[in-house]
């Protein structure tokens, strides 16, 4: 029970500190992304618990200059917001995957005798 | 029957149950305050906002009026400030610090406890007063100064004159020194909700007495 417990909380650290790649990859990918389809994805993908997550991280990368929104009409109700990437958005996209990328690595190196044994296993 | 209200959040209208209404308002203020010193503070809390209004709506369907059930559920699935607020956002350093001085401010009262009583429930108000896990401690206190000198008695007598009750569960609330934020607010309802049903069932009873009796 202990362990499942530190299980999960260290799994929602290392989420957490993916969750701003993963925003701003969907964001790129819609080209102009609204937020609750953001959420939608990210609940599929198990990367947040909570949806109110999303939205002082949208504010602070939009203030760091990196996401902009546009207005715009929806036939279900008010003005909906759509954030895009700005330049800089883009180009901090790029470097946190090559960054990740790296650590995918250094995380398979560290761990390569613990995978090779469960392989072994099976 | 129920009162109710009609709100406009985040741009939409809806038609609200008064208790329902209270518990929406106080996530929200909750809400507000948590990120009101954070950059794009306006814009957080009308994201939020629109976001709460467009889950009633996928709830409500073809329903009219929003219910208790329906704030607990979307509450339950934006979260409360502290299960997001761990985002660090800006200057998260100083408005932390000003929270815990608000806390010690309203802080933690003397009540005496009904709940946890073996006389009048003055040991078990002291022992939630001091954070003591259990109020044996404070009552073996007691028994100490009754034996020793004859002091416990009346001092505890005093005590039971002086101490107000903790009556509601905003009053056991500020015994235990907890403040009452929306954490706590689910648990302060259900508190009262079993208070109320009790005393539902008390007056029911009594009725049932009091009919029974007429037929005969």
């Amino acid at each position: 029970m202990k362990v499942q417990e530190l299980i999960d909380n260290t799994g929602q650290q290392m989420r957490k500190g993916i969750l701003e790649l993963c925003i701003l990859a969907i964001i790129s990918d819609e080209k102009e992304a609204y937020p609750s389809d953001i959420i939608k994805r990210l609940e599929a993908a198990e990367m947040i618990v909570v949806q109110g997550t999303l939205y002082p991280l949208l504010a602070r990368l939009k203030s760091a200059g990196l996401l902009d929104y546009t207005w715009k009409e929806s036939d279900a109700g008010p003005p909906r917001k759509y954030y895009s990437l700005t330049k800089d958005g883009e180009e901090f996209l790029n470097g946190l995957m090559s960054n990740w990328q790296k650590l995918v690595e250094a995380v398979n190196q560290s761990t390569r005798s613990l995978t090779a044994n469960n392989k072994e296993v099976k | 029957m129920n009162k109710v209200l009609n709100i406009n959040l985040g741009g939409m209208p809806f038609t609200i149950d008064e208790d329902a209404y209270d518990h929406l308002r106080t996530y929200l203020k909750t809400i507000h305050k948590h990120f009101s010193s954070s950059e794009g503070y306006e814009e957080i809390t009308a994201d939020i906002e629109a976001r709460m209004a467009e889950l009633f709506q996928e709830k409500l369907g073809n329903r009219p009026i929003v219910t208790l059930a329906d704030v607990k559920h979307v509450i339950a699935i934006m979260g409360t400030p502290e299960d997001f607020g761990a985002e660090s956002i800006g200057e998260d350093a100083p408005k932390s610090d000003s929270g815990k001085r608000w806390e010690f401010k309203t802080g933690k009262r003397l009540f005496r406890n009904p709940d946890d009583s073996v006389v009048g429930g003055v040991c078990s108000g002291i022992a939630a007063y001091f954070g003591i896990q259990d109020p044996v401690w404070v009552r073996l206190a007691f028994i100490l100064l009754t034996v020793s000198g004859g002091f416990g008695i009346p001092l505890y007598l005093i005590l039971w004159a002086v101490l107000p009750e903790a009556k509601t569960a905003s009053d056991r609330l500020a015994m235990r020194g907890e403040p009452a934020n929306v954490s706590n607010i689910g648990r302060i309802i259900e508190e009262e909700l079993s208070y109320m049903s009790k005393k539902m069932g008390e007056l029911g009873e009594e009725l049932k007495a009091e009919f029974s009796k007429k037929k005969k």
